[in-house]
């Protein structure tokens, strides 16, 4: 399953706001937040010319239609290929004047698999991308998917696993540099923003809308501080790890003494 | 650097001549025959012979055995100490006189499991546990008339003198020595004195640290540190040892995240811009409440 690198659409909050402490952002990784979009998968119907009952001609052309319950912004759509060649896209999409809505052609005779007859590319994983539809999908309404498969070789083709999903909140996965504020410190963090996860309150800090209050002068060096007080801890830590379960039998009152837990008076 | 190897070779090469000196000789000798040869080869095997019975080899050995345990920093003062703990050890303490009193006795025990206490730093675990072993055999050896095993007075002794040669202030360790010593009746089992040192250990560098964080807070002019700042700082580290209770790495990532320069930052500026005027806080201050932070997490003895 590919899925392109770097298409977050924004570096920054939402908004221009604070958009100079965003200047240590490093990179955008991939993409990984989407939402997926409810839809309804009709069954495929299969495009044959002459009387439909004829059980021994195999069509070559089918069609599947996805239709919205209500209207959606189209990020992506996946699927798992199983025989098809070709991919045809149709959308019709929702107008906010009263003109019937379209049917416009979005993706025309897109090549799912390289030589028809062979096995390259029958069985793949495939994503489609909004940048590479023909047309603006904004507000689909319907989508009319149609595969053709030109050699008579395979009995049935068909797409599965039909998914289309829609881009999600604006804060997608991103590396960014934990403190804006003090550019020394290269400490960063990656956070993993979705709606279906939720992050525990440290994570989400420094937020990003904070304008952070120019810091006195005066200050102890902070990286020093934060070096000692992160040794400290640490060796709370090890203490509290380290525990001996053996106890010195202090308050033992059953019969079994050890030589050793008698008095020594 | 190219100096220093050139002496070496050379003293080396002097040992070397030195052992072929005799064989030398016994060349020169080699008119007379068999005796020569006899006696260059007795006057080497009676070197290596010498030395084992004094001991040299074996004790030579068991010394470059601590070294490389303990890795000190400094090996020949390391090596300067061993050997003058080495008369300590041994039984026949030179034979003077009458034996020496029982309090002496004490006194050579406890400084003696001291030394090996101290002989590795309690982060090189396993060099670290072997010196506890041998420390709790010394001091559970109790001569004839006492059962052998370590005793509550003898470990609340041994701990309470970790503490003040470590230079750890009264109030700060005594907490620590509440929750973790023994009565003195008690017989202590060597895994509760293993914990007991290590804990002792550990908190000593957990003063050390906090006292060089304390130079770090405090004014430079003034010699001490605003009380404020300090116990933001003191509440960042609260804040961050308090997390939940298991051992999820996801802990260890909070605690850097909260422990960050920035955070503590933020938080002595916001100290800071409070502003309002309070005595500064004392070093001694500092220390036992940063303690006190530690001992809390110290599980108590029984």
């Amino acid at each position: 399953m590919a899925s392109p690198l770097g298409s977050c659409s924004s570096w920054g909050p939402a908004g221009d706001a604070g958009k100079d402490h965003w200047s240590y952002l490093v990179a955008a990784a991939a993409t990984m937040s989407r939402v997926s979009v409810p839809c309804h998968v009709k069954g495929t119907v299969a495009l044959q010319v002459g009387d439909v009952r004829t059980s021994q001609g195999r069509p070559g052309v089918l069609v599947i239609d996805v239709t919205f319950p209500s209207v959606a912004p189209f990020e992506e759509i996946m699927f798992k290929n199983y025989y098809t060649a070709f991919l045809t896209i149709r959308v019709r999409q929702h107008t906010s004047t009263h003109t019937p809505a379209k049917w416009v052609t979005c993706l025309r005779d897109y090549c799912l698999m390289p030589d028809p007859h062979s096995e390259e590319g029958a069985q793949e994983y495939v994503s489609l991308f909004k940048h590479q539809m023909l047309c603006d999908m904004g507000k689909v309404l319907e989508l009319r998917l149609i595969l053709r498969q030109p050699s008579p070789l395979w009995l049935s083709f068909t797409v599965e696993e039909l998914q289309i999903y829609q881009q999600g909140p604006k804060d997608l996965g991103i590396w960014f540099q934990v403190s804006p504020t003090l550019p020394a410190s290269g400490q960063y963090a990656f956070a993993l923003q979705s709606p279906s996860m939720t992050f525990p309150k440290w994570l989400l800090h420094p937020v990003p809308c904070e304008q952070p209050a120019p810091l006195l002068e005066g200050l102890p060096d902070p990286s020093r501080v934060s070096s000692e007080v992160q040794q400290m801890w640490a060796l709370t830590e090890m203490i509290r790890a380290s525990h001996t379960s053996t106890r010195i039998g202090r308050f033992d009152v059953d019969g079994c003494y050890d030589l050793n837990l008698l008095s020594y008076t | 650097m190219d100096v220093l190897p050139v002496p070496l070779p050379s003293a080396k090469m002097a040992a070397v001549e030195k052992r072929r000196l005799p064989v030398a000789q016994a060349a020169n000798f080699t008119g007379s025959g068999r005796p020569g040869v006899s006696r260059a080869a007795a006057t080497a095997e009676s070197e290596e012979d010498f030395l084992r019975q004094v001991g040299v080899t074996e004790m030579l050995r068991a010394a470059l055995l601590k070294v490389l345990e303990a890795r000190p920093e400094e090996p020949i003062a390391f090596l300067a100490h061993y050997f003058e703990n080495m008369d300590l050890r041994s039984p026949a303490n030179g034979g003077a006189g009458e034996p020496p009193g029982q309090l002496l006795l004490q006194q050579q025990r406890l400084g003696r499991a001291l030394w090996h206490l101290r002989l590795a730093h309690h982060s090189q675990r396993t060099a670290f546990n072997n010196n506890v072993g041998v420390a709790y055999e010394c001091l559970s050896a109790r001569g004839r008339k006492k059962k052998p095993g370590l005793d509550g007075r003898t470990y609340s002794e041994l701990l309470k003198r970790i503490c003040r040669d470590g230079e750890a202030p009264e109030e700060v360790v005594a907490p620590l020595l509440r929750k973790i010593q023994c009565r003195d009746h008690e017989a202590v089992p060597l895994a509760v004195f293993r914990a007991g040192m290590l804990t002792c250990f550990v908190l000593l560098e957990f003063v050390a640290r906090a006292g060089a964080l304390y130079r770090l807070l405090e004014d430079p002019g003034l010699a001490v540190a605003d009380r404020h700042v300090g116990q933001a700082v003191l509440d960042t580290l609260e804040g961050a040892l308090q997390a939940s209770d298991d051992t999820t790495p996801a802990r260890y990532l909070e605690a850097g995240s909260r422990l960050g320069p920035d955070s503590l930052a933020l938080a002595m500026d916001r100290a800071l811009v409070a502003q309002r005027p309070s005595a500064p806080m004392t070093r001694e201050e500092f220390l036992e409440k940063a303690a006190a932070l530690f001992i809390a997490k110290v599980k108590p003895v029984g």
